[in-house]
């Protein structure tokens, strides 16, 4: 099959970084869904992708509602898996999104979030998960254009193995958006030396009357906290793990789902005793 | 001539921009005149600071109703550096950090803006650094940016600085003497008592009563619900000290029933 | 002889006119760049052969590459008339009169005497320059310091340029790079021998070249082991050009235990593109500095970019970028640890106003296998009004488990609170929002040279002026 690009940088930059484009082989289509959450209304949406292909997924909130989505990409084996979520908020919507990226031999993934109305609200904890040979790409956009918005997006990930993860995380407060506030963080912790890790937290801005701040840290494990843990008696992969799923927590803690959380929790320690 | 320092009458205040408006000040009235310390007491979001801002001329407030004056003059159409260079000066709760500019750089410009005159470098700073020494600040500090990385206490001493090296007719401080400890509650109250003289006056928003036993407090009033609802001499700290707001509060409200 | 020479120059006019002429009946993207104009570039400088050859490769890389395919819109740059940049233009000589009313403005405002205003303009002046850099120069000279223009380096030391002239900048880097292999003209040599610490600052502002060498000047700065040099690049005051593209190339190679500060205050006239390439190689225990301020030009890509070679070798940038109305200023930095134990600090600050557009731009590598990497990135910006623009796009790309990297960015406006803080000691409005933005910088200009500090806050005023409040 062919190959085609599933999602491109907000802005372009250096070409020898490789992170303008994504581009994957093209690939089946699943089922797509199309949500509207009405005026008022708490809509919780939990979706897990198990099945390879590329699947996208839109919703539109309504003033004052709120949409609860979690997203689960899990698919087994060495396979792609691409994702495509669009989400348009009107005046004092809200969505609370989690979304894991933990499966699938590539993924693309991207998502878009167009704050429109007046005073909605976004925030978006995205965990993810690389190991293997695994290649991860993510495109995570937060358009800010109604007045006194809020998006947050707070990303914790890991890498193992000789995993190759790009990490693109846009705030962009068009212009009109006074009064709004973007808040972005990364913080990823890398596990093996063999591990590509890119990140491109953007900014993009065009309107005074904001507050933006986004900050992104990458590093091996805090040595001092795996001492302390293993002067309690842990050995290294336990202590490992046990941080791991400390940073993992803040994401996971949100899936209300008590299954698939579990699923997850299982699945995470798994391939981290495999490491 | 008018022996008014500060006079406000049936003052009635909002916050700027926000609809619909909500009264914050509802019909305050009160008159400073020289040589006087005056002292506002009131719980928590009964108006004392945002008295204290728009009699500064906080862009965030908005006068509704009532007259402001300081030494006969309209304060109103006055932005708030022209009403600090007519001698009026606020002492904040939370002073502002200003990145990149250093205490010294900033007081020097300050005073050229006061006087309307140049600033001899050499002498300021010397003068600067008595004053500085009188309120136990280190020297150093006039190199380092305004109260960027300064401790509650050292925010708080460093407005006074300002006060003292400002020397306006009129002081509003807004609990400058809160957060500090006893030493520094001493030093802080030291500096107002050395600032005040026949001529000038304070107005001084407080929660600790410590700072007031080092003062002669002409008047107080409290302030509840926007308004002065009871006023008196020092006795009335002592008061409110033992029986705390209820008892005013009881009264007032008896008051208003009637 | 003299006949012949004629002749010659006749006759490369014609082709200039003819390929022109072609190309726009083509309606062909053709640049009108030609090996012969290349050639009598070179045989006018009296080029080595080898230099000559390396200015043909670039030729043939330059018209392989296309333009960038990111940045700031470069449309308004007529390649087609390329020649027209690169061919020296008399007018370039520059008379007061000819300096634009703005520029002229500024000038009178800054109160830069009038001496200097003549150095600006005219040949003259260059003389009493002169005399400032010899007896600089006297002094070096007996350490074994060498400070000449690039020409006179060709010439003199033709095996030390030879050996690192466009190493660290390839042509095939990008267009521009391409170009300047090309056509370079002029700029300025600084080589200083192991153990010499010079500590004067060289400044190229006391190397007014000649006429037509302004746009595609090279630097060249070599430090040999435990040597330091602090190199100030270009004049403070505003340079105006009659043309308009603007692509010099800095490469600057740092010794074992060597330290470099490579400062510039970039104050280009309004109609400028400033698409100048700057590169660092750092050897082991090695610093290089940048302090880098960009107020000019209408169009900017400006990433001084510092390779860390050796192990210990460290990076600190201090850049600020001031985009007012009509300007896009893309500046960044980008920082490739290459080896073991390196570090890199990144500090910057933008701001943006009356419909100016600013990019913070950066690129942070680590290759695979290099440990205990340090990096942090800082950027801070700053917009005054809802017109402008500004964005920040940092990519780190990070290979191995041994790198800290940390990047952190805020933007937004003015505190208003902060100002009514000030409005409150006394200081009015306007004064007040600018004394917040020159603290906003405060961390750049303390950087730099007392004079250039106090001219960075004076074209910070003279921007501010009346547009507040």
């Amino acid at each position: 099959m062919a190959e085609k690009i599933y999602s491109e940088i907000p802005m372009r930059t250096w070409r020898w970084l490789g992170v303008n484009e994504a581009r994957g082989e093209e690939t089946v289509d699943l089922p797509s869904q199309d949500v509207r959450v009405a005026a008022g209304e708490v809509r919780e949406l939990t979706v897990a992708y198990r099945q390879e292909g590329q699947s996208s997924l839109r919703a539109r909130v309504e003033a004052g509602g709120m949409l609860k989505l979690t997203t689960v990409q899990l698919v087994p084996g060495s396979g792609f898996f691409g994702g495509d979520i669009e989400i348009y908020l009107a005046e004092g919507a809200r969505l609370e999104a989690s979304a894991v990226e933990a499966g699938a031999g590539q993924s693309i993934s991207r998502m878009r979030v167009y704050l429109q109305g007046d005073g909605a609200q976004a925030s978006v904890y995205v965990l993810y998960f690389g190991d293997g040979d695994r290649r991860l790409d993510m495109n995570y956009i937060m358009v800010q254009e109604g007045k006194n918005t809020e998006a947050k997006l707070y990303v914790h990930g890991a890498l193992l193995g000789q995993a190759d993860k790009i990490f693109r995380g846009t705030l962009d407060f068009r212009r009109g958006a006074k009064g709004s506030r973007g808040y972005e963080k990364e913080q990823a912790v890398v596990l093996s030396g063999k591990v590509r890790n890119r990140s491109v937290p953007l900014m993009l801005s065009a309107e005074e009357a904001v507050e933006g701040h986004h900050a992104v840290s990458i590093g091996k494990i805090d040595d001092s906290k795996l001492f302390y843990l293993m002067s309690r008696g842990l050995d290294l992969t336990e202590a490992r793990r046990l941080v791991v799923e400390a940073a993992f927590n803040p994401v996971l803690d949100r899936i209300e789902a008590e299954e698939l959380r579990q699923e997850l929790q299982t699945y995470i320690k798994e391939r981290l005793a495999d490491a | 001539m008018s022996n008014k320092l500060l006079e406000i009458r049936n003052l009635h205040a909002c916050a700027a921009g926000r609809e619909p408006k909500e009264e914050i000040l509802r019909g305050l009235s009160l008159t400073v005149e020289p040589g006087e310390i005056h002292v506002i007491l009131g719980a928590n979001g009964s108006g004392k600071s945002t008295l204290m801002n728009v009699i500064m001329g906080h862009p965030g407030y908005q006068v509704l109703e009532g007259s402001l004056e300081f030494d006969g003059e309209a304060l109103q159409p006055l932005k708030p550096f022209e009403r600090a260079r007519r001698g009026i000066f606020l002492s904040f709760q939370t002073p502002e950090e200003i990145p990149g500019i250093t205490v010294e750089n900033m007081l020097r410009a300050s005073r050229q803006a006061l006087t309307g005159k140049p600033v001899k470098i050499m002498s300021f700073r010397r003068e600067l650094h008595s004053v500085m020494e009188e309120l136990q600040i280190d020297a150093s500090y006039g190199q380092r940016y305004m109260n960027v990385g300064f401790s509650g206490g050292e925010k708080k001493r460093n407005e006074i600085l300002q006060l003292l090296l400002q020397q306006p007719r009129l002081a509003l401080l807004d609990e400058t003497d809160s957060g500090l400890d006893v030493d520094a509650v001493q030093i802080v109250a030291r500096g107002v008592k050395r600032f005040h003289n026949e001529k000038n006056a304070c107005l001084i928003i407080t929660h600790n009563t410590r700072i007031l036993e080092q003062l002669p407090v002409d008047k107080v009033h409290v302030l509840l619900g926007g308004r002065i609802v009871a006023e008196g001499g020092a006795e009335l700290i002592e008061k409110i000290d033992r029986e705390g707001f209820g008892s005013i509060r009881d009264a007032a409200e008896e008051l208003q029933g009637k | 002889m003299e006949n012949k020479e004629k002749t010659f120059v006749e006759d490369i006019e014609r082709t200039l006119y003819d390929i022109r002429n072609e190309e726009r009946a083509a309606y062909k993207s053709r640049q009108g760049l030609t090996e012969q104009v290349v050639r009598d570039i070179s045989s006018r400088k009296d080029d080595p052969e080898w230099m000559l050859e390396r200015r043909l490769e670039a030729l043939a890389v330059y018209d392989t590459l296309a333009l960038p395919s990111w940045g700031p819109d470069l449309s308004s740059l007529n390649m087609e008339e390329i020649v027209a940049y690169v061919k020296p233009d008399a007018k370039m000589a520059g008379r007061w009169e000819d300096v634009p009313e703005d520029i002229r403005a500024t000038f009178d405002r800054l109160g830069i005497p009038e001496a200097e205003e003549t150095s600006l303009a005219g040949v003259g002046a260059q003389y009493d320059s002169e005399v400032v850099y010899h007896s600089i120069q006297e002094s070096l000279v007996r350490q074994g310091v060498i400070y000449t223009d690039m020409e006179t380096a060709l010439r003199e030391h033709e095996q030390l340029v030879r050996e690192h002239f466009m190493k660290l900048v390839p042509p095939k880097d990008h267009k521009f790079a391409a170009l300047h292999g090309a056509v370079w003209s002029g700029g300025s040599f600084v080589y200083v021998p192991e153990g010499v610490q010079v500590e004067i600052p060289l400044q190229s502002y006391f190397r007014l070249n000649a006429p037509g060498a302004g746009q595609f000047e090279h630097t060249l700065i070599i430090l040999e082991k435990n040597s330091s040099l602090h190199f100030i690049e270009g004049c403070s005051a505003p340079k105006y050009n009659v043309t308009n593209l603007h692509a010099g190339c800095v490469e600057l190679f740092v010794g074992e235990g060597a330290r470099l500060r490579y400062s510039t205050i970039e104050n280009w006239s309004r109609n400028m593109m400033n698409l100048n390439t700057k590169r660092a190689l750092v050897e082991k225990d090695g610093l290089i500095e940048w302090v880098s301020g960009s107020f000019g030009s209408r169009v900017s890509m400006l990433y001084p970019c510092s390779i860390l070679h050796g192990e210990n070798a460290r990076c600190e940038f201090t850049g600020v970028t001031f985009a007012s109305k009509g300007q896009n200023l893309d500046t960044g930095a980008s920082v490739i640890h290459a080896a073991h134990y390196t570090s890199a600090n990144i500090s910057t600050r933008t701001i943006s106003k009356a419909g100016g557009q600013a990019v913070y731009r950066s690129a942070v590598k680590v290759t695979p296998h290099a440990h205990h990497i340090k990096c942090s990135v800082n950027c801070e910006s700053l917009m005054l009004d809802d017109i402008s623009r500004s964005d920040t796009l940092p990519v780190m790309d990070i290979q191995g488990d041994e790198a800290a990297v940390g990047h952190e960015a805020t933007i937004g406006r003015i505190s208003e609170e902060a100002v009514f803080y000030l409005m409150c000691r006394g200081i009015s409005e306007d004064e007040a929002r600018a004394m917040i933005v020159r603290g906003f910088v405060e961390p750049i200009a303390k950087e730099l040279p007392l004079e250039y500090a106090v001219e960075m806050n004076n074209l910070i005023n003279i921007e501010l002026e009346g547009t507040m409040g």
